[in-house]
């Protein structure tokens, strides 16, 4: 809530609609266009590896900025990311497999799958709260992923559904390139539409019942309402991004998407720092990168070929242990590194906020 | 016609029973303080007022029925209430817990809120000059834009006691606004609350352990003791009752 710090000192306010602006200053305005105008060049500077990797960023941006509404936000947990990420995915196969459905029409009856089944496995936090919400939440993944399974048997693609390149037009989202932009369209709308819900009175109900549920309703809030349009909202994006995963990949199947996808997509969120956005995309950048980083630095050992093998055993492990490290030190995560760091530069030469009153 | 009309509530939780046959009436910007020992279910009262508990009997707001009321509906009537220990939401700023106060007065959907749409921001700048007002009551105008996390627990206290009064209500339940204040912030309460007395005309009903500040405040005290009301009036007669005085300090003492 209080995650915009001034940029710079003597900016005022004078009205409380300056105060309502995502972007006040501008140096604000300034950063902004430079690092838009730096993601504009990215692609035609960078490798075709490179592409794929920032793709995935973008798809996993729009997965955790919407588990962060969910968790970061209203405080609800789940573990049922990864299954509606394959319900998204897999209504958009099946629509294009069974009907020959167009992008058009796929992207948004998988938003409203999303919100649909957000709306059923949101029912339990009615009444279930922290862990035992969690458990329930699983529940969701097993189902879809049962299925989805039981379809791709069912119908003979028991190696996983392929996908035509979707059209728009004329235009055929083959080439990385367009991809990439397709993507961060897509992330950009996700973090928009939640900037918007969190600084009007939706964002501040699930804050207060975040906080404290009993205080919410005495208040006037309606907890109950509150707490499954966080679910619907969340699930829905969720399930947008599972089927842009689905064209992307121009394949679906279950194997893509294991429990182990869930906990990663937490990850995210607790790395990057709860209750923040700019946490959420920092998480995600981390946790998507973070592979690769490794296989990187094993790559750079002597001997590299004999720890071949080994990959997939030191990727899990670094993970646990980065997840520990963070949880431990650095609670507030990645963004909490950020403002710290940026809060260096604002003080010099002073170590301390003043305290209270002042600026905002 | 009363403002608040509670007729013999009784509240059990299984085998213990919290209270018993409590009746009182509040009239329009009339301060009724509530007293009692520790565990004599003041905070019950409050509770099943604002539908937090499920009490037995009879409650009425200006003739309606309440009882058995969701919380949220009932704070939406206009009856708001503050908490023995704050209870704020430490991540906000102070003017966000109140804008969070005035939540049922907000005229949004989320549909127009994904777009923040024109109306969205005509109804957030709306609610934020409200929100000033209030800041400007209670003279907070330091700390508006300070977490509330980072506020000494004094401030946090007139915070809350803001939110409700934020909530602009017909009714306002304090549980305890003066415990943990020093000398200076109870003065400042007690100012404020004689001013929403008389400028505003909201009832209150106050839950109290400062008997000083009640028999200078109140205009009308109403005494639990283990669930049971014992006496009702005018602060000088009540507090020379020799019920209550036993009821406070043990009957041997005197």
């Amino acid at each position: 809530m209080s995650s915009r710090e001034p940029r710079a000192s003597g900016y005022f306010r004078s009205s409380y609609d300056q105060g309502l602006r995502l972007i006040e200053t501008r140096t604000q305005w300034t950063s902004l266009i430079a690092f838009l105008l730096a993601l504009g060049a990215f692609p035609f500077l960078a490798t075709s590896f490179q592409l794929d990797l920032a793709c995935q960023v973008f798809l996993a941006v729009i997965g955790s900025i919407a588990l962060m509404l969910l968790t970061g936000y209203a405080g609800q947990v789940s573990l049922g990311h990864a299954g509606l990420i394959a319900a998204g995915a897999f209504t958009a196969g099946i629509l294009f497999k069974e009907f020959g459905a167009k992008f058009w029409i796929t992207i948004p009856a998988a938003a409203a799958m999303g919100a649909l089944i957000g709306l059923i496995f949101g029912l339990p936090s009615l009444r279930l709260r922290g862990l035992y919400l969690a458990v329930s939440t699983l529940a969701l993944h097993f189902i879809v992923i049962y299925l989805g399974g039981e379809y791709e048997t069912k119908r003979g693609f028991s190696t996983g559904i392929v996908i035509d390149a979707p059209r728009i037009g004329d235009l055929v989202l083959r080439d990385r390139k367009i991809w990439y932009f397709v993507l961060l369209a897509f992330a950009a709308v996700t973090l928009l539409i939640s900037l918007n819900l969190l600084r009007s009175r939706t964002g501040r109900a699930w804050a207060a019942i975040r906080s404290h549920e009993t205080i919410a309703e005495a208040l006037g809030i309606g907890v109950a309402g509150h707490k499954l349009l966080a679910f619907v909202i969340s699930s829905s994006m969720t399930a947008v991004a599972g089927a842009l995963f689905s064209y992307y990949r121009g394949f679906v199947s279950v194997e893509a998407f294991s429990l182990f996808l869930s906990i990663q997509y937490v990850a995210m969120i607790i790395i990057g720092g709860m209750g923040s956005l700019l946490g959420a995309i920092l998480g995600a950048i981390f946790v998507t990168l973070l592979p690769y980083v490794i296989e990187y630095a094993v790559g750079l050992l002597p001997n590299a070929r004999s720890y071949a093998g080994m990959l997939a055993a030191f990727n899990y492990s670094a993970f646990g242990i980065v997840m520990i490290l963070f949880l431990v030190f650095e609670p507030q995560g990645l963004v909490g590194i950020w403002r710290r760091v940026q809060n260096y530069f604002l003080l010099w030469p002073f170590k301390q906020k003043p305290l209270g009153g002042g600026r905002r | 016609m009363a403002e608040l009309e509670v007729e013999k509530l009784t509240l059990r939780f299984g085998g213990l029973s919290v209270l018993s046959g409590v009746s009182f009436a509040v009239e329009k910007a009339e301060l009724f303080a509530l007293i009692g020992p520790n565990g004599a279910g003041k905070t019950s009262v409050l509770n099943c007022i604002s539908g937090l508990y499920p009490g037995e009997g009879v409650i009425r707001f200006r003739g309606k029925s309440i009882a058995g009321m969701r919380a949220h509906h009932v704070a939406r009537l206009g009856i708001a209430r503050t908490f023995q220990h704050g209870e704020l939401f430490p991540h906000m700023t102070v003017a966000e817990n109140l804008l969070t106060g005035r939540h049922s007065r907000i005229r949004t959907n989320p549909v127009k809120e994904i777009f923040f749409s024109r109306s969205v921001r005509g109804e957030e700048i709306a609610h934020r000059e409200a929100v000033e007002e209030i800041v400007d009551f209670v003279e907070l105008e330091r700390y508006r834009n300070t977490q509330v996390a980072n506020l000494p627990f004094g401030i946090q206290k007139i915070v809350g006691f803001a939110r409700a009064l934020a909530m602009e209500p017909a009714i306002l339940l304090l549980d305890e606004p003066s415990a943990g204040l020093n000398r200076d912030e109870r003065e400042d309460l007690a100012r404020f609350i004689l001013r929403i007395k008389h400028e505003l005309g909201i009832a209150m009903i106050w839950i109290e352990h400062d008997m000083q500040m009640v028999a200078d405040l109140a205009d009308r005290l109403h005494v639990l003791e283990y669930g049971r009301s014992v006496a009702e009036g005018s602060p000088d007669k009540v507090l020379k009752d020799p019920r209550v005085i036993a009821a406070y300090l043990g009957s041997a003492a005197r």
